[in-house]
């Protein structure tokens, strides 16, 4: 089984070094393409832009732009669809993006994407996922981006939940709707409890991950599935937040599930071969401990063809 | 015949190059304190901006209280107390953009150092084969 996965993955090394020139255009579309259709079965509410035509032409620029710009180009569509339904909604949102924006990615940390891969790992209940990945490749400062992707989504949620209020109230009540919406957007217990939870098993993760164990990788997964379930735990206690818990238990199991397959594609190596070494030179001494990566070369197949020789007829 | 040493020191140097071209090169053509007080002031341009917006924000969702209350001692509170927030809020914003530059500036000038040895070491390996090269003729 796990020589059949190894040599699978070399494989598709193997593929990726080959094609990279079209893998990565057709990924690229397919996450772009995924994101802008995701956001139009949640928050439709435009119907120009609801069309699925507009999703593939959106995937097809996708593909050839950096991944920022797509972050930027789905914030733009989000805060359309938000602001045919509730103005007040949409300039929160477009606020509260311009600051994230501004404060944190004027350091340029690459991250721009955990602010939209957040809310979209929402729509298809596997939000689990995003600390494990982010405290295993990311840096602590990646709780930032991560917060902030767990406050749009609640921010699409609460005009989700209440867009047929929204959106049926006139212009002369926009200070009070602003008020109301302002006080239930930041007011959402979950929104916060679910914030403390990411951050908590994003630190959990990275400092695990970091430690000098056997399966230290595997270890902080666990353990950041853990740290999530407490605080939500926690949270639930304190103020009884309607969560599901069939959902929650899914979402959490296809969450490890994918943090177990990211780990394997990323990190592999055979603990039961590990050497410690020490030596000195001069000044120090040297505590080694060298871990094999796990690796096999895939097989080289080669079909031979051997055809009889047909008789000559003359 | 091909020299695997030098191979591995040029693909290497090449392989900086290109990692290097958008975060070490332009970091290294300024003076650290160049560097440094030029993001400040950026930091300060864009903590003023995002200041504004929430502020704007903040008085449309206070923007009845505002309307009802035309005094201007609590008018005058409030600046008070926003501009305290303000400065605060831009020291340690400040103090935070310093600190990261800093030491992306001291990252940078380490790599640069090291990218500099190996091309020294490159250029020496292609002189030693040069003065090879010049004896072996001369022979």
């Amino acid at each position: 089984m796990m020589m059949g996965l190894l040599v699978f993955k070399e494989n598709m090394k193997r593929l990726y070094a080959k094609c990279s020139l079209y893998l990565i255009p057709a990924v690229k579309f397919c996450l772009g393409f995924g994101v802008f259709y995701l956001i139009n079965e949640n928050i439709g509410f435009m119907a120009r832009l609801k069309n699925p035509v507009i999703a593939v032409v959106l995937g097809l620029i996708a593909s050839f732009v950096p991944c920022g710009v797509t972050a930027f180009f789905a914030g733009c569509f989000m805060i359309a669809h938000v602001a045919q339904v509730s103005l007040e909604v949409a300039l929160i949102l477009l606020v509260f993006i311009l600051v994230v924006m501004m404060l944190y990615y004027g350091f340029r940390p690459g991250d721009g994407y955990l602010l939209l891969l957040t809310p979209v790992l929402f729509f298809v209940n596997i939000p689990y996922f995003v600390p494990l990945l982010v405290g295993l490749s990311g840096s602590l400062v990646s709780i930032v981006p991560v917060s902030c992707g767990v406050c749009v989504y609640y921010i699409i949620m609460y005009l989700k939940q209440n867009a047929g209020v929204l959106a049926g109230s006139t212009m002369s009540e926009m200070a009070a709707r602003f008020l109301q919406i302002v006080k239930n957007v930041f007011g959402n217990e979950l929104m916060w409890v679910m914030v403390a939870a990411f951050a908590a098993a994003i630190l959990v993760v990275f400092l695990i991950k970091n430690l000098s164990v056997d399966y230290a990788w595997s270890i902080a997964i666990v353990a950041g599935v853990i740290t999530q379930l407490a605080v939500i735990f926690i949270g639930d206690f304190n103020f009884n937040l309607p969560i599901s818990a069939s959902s929650m238990v899914i979402g959490i199991v296809l969450s490890v599930l994918l943090a177990l397959i990211y780990q394997f594609f990323v990190f592999a190596v055979d603990y039961s071969r590990t050497e410690y070494l020490q030596y000195e030179d001069d000044e120090y001494y040297y505590y080694v401990k060298a871990v094999p990566k796990l690796a096999v070369s895939a097989p080289d197949v080669k079909v031979r063809r051997i055809n009889s020789r047909k008789a000559v007829k003359h | 015949m091909l020299n695997e040493e030098k191979i591995r020191l040029m693909t290497e140097i090449a392989m900086f190059e290109k990692k290097a071209r958008k975060e070490v090169f332009p970091i290294n053509r300024y003076f650290k304190g160049d560097y440094i007080s030029s993001h400040l002031i950026r930091s300060f341009a864009a903590y003023t901006f995002t200041c504004a917006i929430c502020l704007a924000l903040w008085i449309l969702y206070r923007s009845e209280e505002l309307l009802n209350t035309m005094d201007i001692k609590i008018f005058t509170d409030y600046a008070k107390n926003l501009a305290v927030y303000y400065v605060t809020g831009l020291l340690f914003y400040l103090a935070i953009t310093w600190w990261v530059y800093f030491r992306r500036y001291t990252a940078a000038n380490k790599n640069m150092k090291i990218y500099q040895a190996k091309l020294r070491r490159l250029e020496k390996k292609y002189e030693a084969s040069a003065s090879r090269e010049s004896e072996g003729e001369q022979r």
